[in-house]
């Protein structure tokens, strides 16, 4: 077996000295022989002649010599890629088509592949990511209010110290600081953490260390850790040397730097603060403070996780039944806390685009069908010289990895810039600064290209190199009925896969487009948003927080060119989760109705920004002695039919920490508030122009483009409060546009997929229908000469094209109900059989079948009988 | 065939080289000479099928080359039996005398 090897070896690597020997060896025996014939008196020259007619050509001899040598399957490869290189550079119509096929196909695969990997796939960028789940407070059965969720510290601590299936458990929130040292201020995101926050990510700082027990304590030493953003922009990348943070009037020395890939709680956050959990401010167990992680033990499960920690809370709830006794928890991965809905999109995209790469491979078979059949002179020849069928075989097989590997060397470069245009249009899309360009990329198209190629290749060469012996063996030139049949079903496959993608895409656009025409009750355009730096610290004294807030109203209504200005705690139009139960005080006693709503915080002057009608009474007013709140049209036609709406007194059932009560000082329209895809709902407006430190500010401008108003909104708040910062000043369509990220990011991928197949199985019809009439130029010159009519033949090969695209739409209706089923949570107002769109679908791919069928059909009916005859 | 000669049955090329570099060493040519001579010019060995079959045996190891210079002082490459050759050869010698027996058998049967 060794001395195997090493034989192959050197005739492998010593090719040249084994070459040399082998001539040496075959020339001394012909002299011999010449000797041997010149002996017996025969003369040199008829002596050289019957050594000739002895030994036969040298050539097949020692071709012979190198199959015993073992290395012919090197060679052959070597000349199967020559030839095949030659071949395709001799067709380049065929060439291109073919490549470019694979290329738009795998391309487009891996795209969305690589999407999917980074997005779903792929672990979070913790160590053991697994372990790390996010753990929610709600209230079952209760109206789920925005702040369900956010836990108090001193029940996050009850848990960390209970539950014994957690190595730890954390939290932290968000909170704005100014950094001044610019021209103008900006702001930098900060997160207060609990305790063990960075020992439950497990990530280790770039430089410097963690936070100690001592800083994690009320009245211990102060101390940061920033991100190597912030460091490298302060400090430049001197990591020597101590530094610390002015931040108001304190310094706080850095101890840590998190790395780059660190962008845990969102990428934005520069720099994490120790929120000690023994502050006297920090022991209400009604308080809303932290987004909860934890990480589980090793090898326990979420659910075991889950009973010990709702054992755990049963528990405080006997301790402390006022605040925790209705109170439940719900335990979920946190990759899926953070990924959340997209993972559906994500797979039904990859679904379509594999369906892509199905029509790309299709196609391609019946091309090559098509040019195998084309060749059969070729390779008879080659078969009749002797070449086995199996070297036959994989020559063409040869031909077609060839192909495959440029289509997926052209496919990686779309993929390229492709995964640059799915950044762009999923911006807002969690995890989407992850997707990124790397090796698995690349396996990936190759894989998919060597796999394309084995699927699309070896039935056409299999058949070829079967037919071709068979015809031999027959001496016949015929075509064969069920080479047709083969690429028939194929086009057919095509057909039926295009209608499918394109029912989704049609039904995607729809939706879409219901979407964008729903009439939203409130008006969007020229409307510019910001928000100004604040904190929580504020937060202590609200009456000074609504007053700053104030000022800042009454400044910007001064400014030119603004029509109104509003602040409000959510986004119009984007959903905000914010439920309460309600009581009306003017409700006769036995009226037991449960009154929920949803909630909103305004300040005055939002429905005049947003042009939402005003029904009745007033809106909310500045300085309003007595909180006033605004319900909307079907919350005064749900529940306070019959009665004076302006007037009545409504309180919240479970008191929050932003409205209590108030009085109802006006009635106004429904407004698609929750987003365009959610019908209005009962709603108060609660007047209050400053729930939070940074409500969000709305500009009605008289301009038609909002933006033009940045700078000086910019330079005017700077003016009066040269300490806070602007920041994500953008339009309010802008912001609705993020909101149908996801939504437009399937809609236009699945589109230009569902397009791409579709022209992908025209080109697949008229190739196999224009490779047909080739086949058939005789029969068909027969048939001229025979005085058949052009129309006829005409009519024969376009019904022909249409059969087939119709067999193909009716396989593609039942694969499309599949589709339209799987769609189904992500239409808007569109049934997933909605029967318009299968009639626009069908009526599409059938037009663009009979003009892929019209050409190669009239081409037929040109051919020239006599021409035909004379061929034979 | 009417000058007597017959050819080789299937596979019995490898056998015949075999047995015949049992008596030393000897380049192609020899080989087909000493087999002609040998079977009194029944058996001729067909020119285009040696070479490969002297390599195919090279590489499994039953013969071995060795260049050396024949008697007219020329390069030549001589093939010589090794141990593993030897073993092989009894094998297959044992294995035709059984078939021919056996052949023989059926052909003699009335």
């Amino acid at each position: 077996m060794l001395s195997d090897l090493r034989y192959r070896l050197r005739a492998f690597f010593r090719r040249h000295d084994v070459e040399r020997d082998l001539d040496d060896e075959l020339q001394f025996h012909l002299e011999r022989q010449k000797d041997k014939y010149i002996a017996s008196g025969i003369p040199s020259m008829e002596a050289a002649r019957r050594v000739r007619i002895d030994f036969g050509t040298t050539d097949a001899i020692k071709d012979q010599c190198r199959d015993a040598w073992g290395i012919w399957a090197i060679d052959e490869t070597g000349r199967n890629i020559r030839y095949a290189a030659r071949t395709l550079a001799k067709r380049p119509g065929f060439t291109t088509v073919a490549v470019l096929t694979l290329g738009l196909g795998i391309g487009a695969n891996g795209a969305v592949f690589s999407a999917l990997n980074a997005v779903v796939l792929r672990p979070l960028a913790f160590p053991d990511a697994h372990q790390l789940l996010s753990i929610d407070q709600y209230e079952p059965g209760a109206t789920q209010p925005f702040w369900r969720g956010y836990v108090a510290p001193a029940r996050l601590e009850d848990w960390q110290r209970m539950a014994g299936a957690f190595q730890g458990i954390t939290g932290y929130y968000l909170d704005d600081l100014t950094e001044t040292s610019g021209e103008l201020p900006e702001r930098i995101s900060r997160a207060w953490v609990a305790p063990r926050f960075f020992d439950v990510c497990a990530v280790a700082p770039r430089s410097g260390r963690i936070f100690t027990r001592d800083e994690e304590r009320f009245g211990g030493p102060p101390a940061a850790i920033v991100s190597e953003r912030l460091w490298n922009r302060r400090f430049g990348k001197d990591d020597r040397q101590q530094h610390a943070l002015r931040i108001g009037n304190r310094s706080v020395p850095i101890v840590g730097v998190m790395p780059q890939s660190f962008v845990f709680p969102n990428g934005d956050v520069d720099i994490w603060s120790p929120s000690p959990p023994d502050a006297p401010y920090a022991q209400s167990r009604t308080a809303t403070w932290f987004r909860t992680i934890g990480r589980l033990r090793p090898g326990l499960t979420l659910e075991q996780a889950a009973s010990e920690l709702n054992r755990v809370q049963a528990a405080l709830g006997q301790q402390y039944p006022a605040t925790d006794a209705k109170l439940a928890i719900r335990l979920m991965s946190l990759k899926a806390a953070t990924v959340g809905e997209v993972t559906k999109s994500l797979w039904m995209l990859f679904a379509a685009v594999s369906l892509l790469l199905l029509v790309a491979c299709t196609n391609i078979a019946s091309l090559l069908l098509a040019r195998n059949a084309e060749r059969r002179r070729e390779i008879s020849v080659r078969l009749s010289l002797g070449a086995s069928r199996a070297a036959v075989v994989r020559q063409l097989l040869t031909e077609t990895l060839f192909l495959a590997s440029m289509g997926s060397a052209l496919g990686i470069a779309i993929a390229t810039v492709a995964f640059q245009a799915f950044r762009t249009l999923g911006a807002g899309l969690p995890r989407m600064t992850e997707i990124r360009l790397d090796w698995s990329l690349v396996v990936y198209c190759f894989t998919c290209a060597v796999g394309a190629a084995t699927l699309f290749g070896l039935v056409p060469a299999l058949r070829t190199a079967r037919l071709v012996v068979h015809e031999a063996n027959l001496h016949r030139r015929t075509t064969t009925m069920s080479t047709h049949r083969l690429q028939w079903t194929l086009v057919g496959v095509q057909v039926a896969l295009s209608v499918t993608l394109l029912f989704g895409a049609g039904l995607l656009i729809r939706s879409f487009d219901r979407l964008a025409r729903v009439p939203l009750g409130f008006d969007p355009s020229r409307v510019m948003t910001f928000r100004i730096t604040g904190n929580w610290g504020e937060t202590t004294d609200m009456v000074a927080l609504r007053r700053r807030v104030l000022t800042t109203l009454e400044t910007l209504r001064r400014v030119p060119g603004v029509a109104a200005a509003a602040t409000s705690m959510a986004v119009p139009g984007a959903p905000f989760q914010f439920d309460t139960e309600l009581r009306i005080a003017e409700a006769p006693a036995d009226d037991q109705r449960r009154i929920t709503a949803r909630s909103r915080v305004v300040s005055s002057g939002y429905f005049d920004v947003l042009h939402i009608p005003v029904i009745a009474g007033t809106q909310c007013k500045d300085n309003e002695p007595v909180p006033g709140a605004v319900v909307n049209r079907s919350f005064e036609g749900l529940y306070l039919t019959g009665r004076t709406a302006v007037g009545a007194h409504i309180r919240e059932m479970a008191s929050g920490p932003i409205v209590g009560s108030g009085t109802i000082v006006g009635v106004v329209g429904d407004a698609r508030e929750q987003g365009l895809n959610e019908p209005p709902a009962p709603t108060v407006y609660w007047c209050n122009n400053a729930p939070n430190p940074t409500p969000l500010f709305l500009v009605r401008t008289y301009a038609e483009d909002p933006a033009a108003i940045a700078e000086t909104v910019r330079r005017r708040i700077h003016e009066i409060e040269p300490a806070r910062a602007v920041y994500e000043l953008m339009p309010l369509e802008q912001r609705l546009g993020d909101t149908l990220a996801e939504n437009r990011l399937r809609t236009i991928l699945l589109s230009s997929f569902a397009l791409t197949a579709v022209l992908l199985a025209a080109v697949g019809l008229y190739g196999t229908l224009s490779y047909i009439v080739n086949m058939r130029r005789r029969e068909i010159g027969v048939r001229m000469a025979m005085g058949a009519v052009r129309r006829t033949t005409v009519m024969m090969f376009l019904k022909q094209g249409i059969a087939v695209t119709a067999a193909g739409c009716a396989a593609g209706v039942w694969l499309s109900a599949a589709m339209g089923q799987g769609l189904a949570g992500m239409l808007f107002d569109v049934t997933p059989l909605d029967p318009s769109t299968f009639a626009a679908v069908l009526v599409l791919v059938i037009a663009i079948g009979a003009v892929a069928s019209i050409w190669p059909a009239i081409r037929a009916a040109r051919v020239d009988p006599i021409q035909v005859l004379r061929e034979e | 065939m009417g000058d007597g000669r017959l050819d080789l049955p299937q596979g019995t090329l490898d056998l015949l080289i075999l047995r015949t570099l049992a008596l030393g060493p000897l380049h192609g040519w020899a080989i087909s000479e000493r087999i002609q001579q040998v079977s009194r010019d029944m058996l001729q060995v067909p020119q285009g099928s040696l070479y490969p079959a002297l390599h195919r045996l090279e590489r499994r190891g039953w013969i071995s080359p060795q260049w050396g210079s024949s008697d007219n002082n020329r390069r030549a490459k001589y093939y010589a039996l090794t141990r593993k050759g030897q073993k092989q050869l009894a094998a297959e010698t044992q294995s035709w005398h059984k078939m021919i027996g056996a052949v023989g058998l059926i052909l003699d049967m009335d």
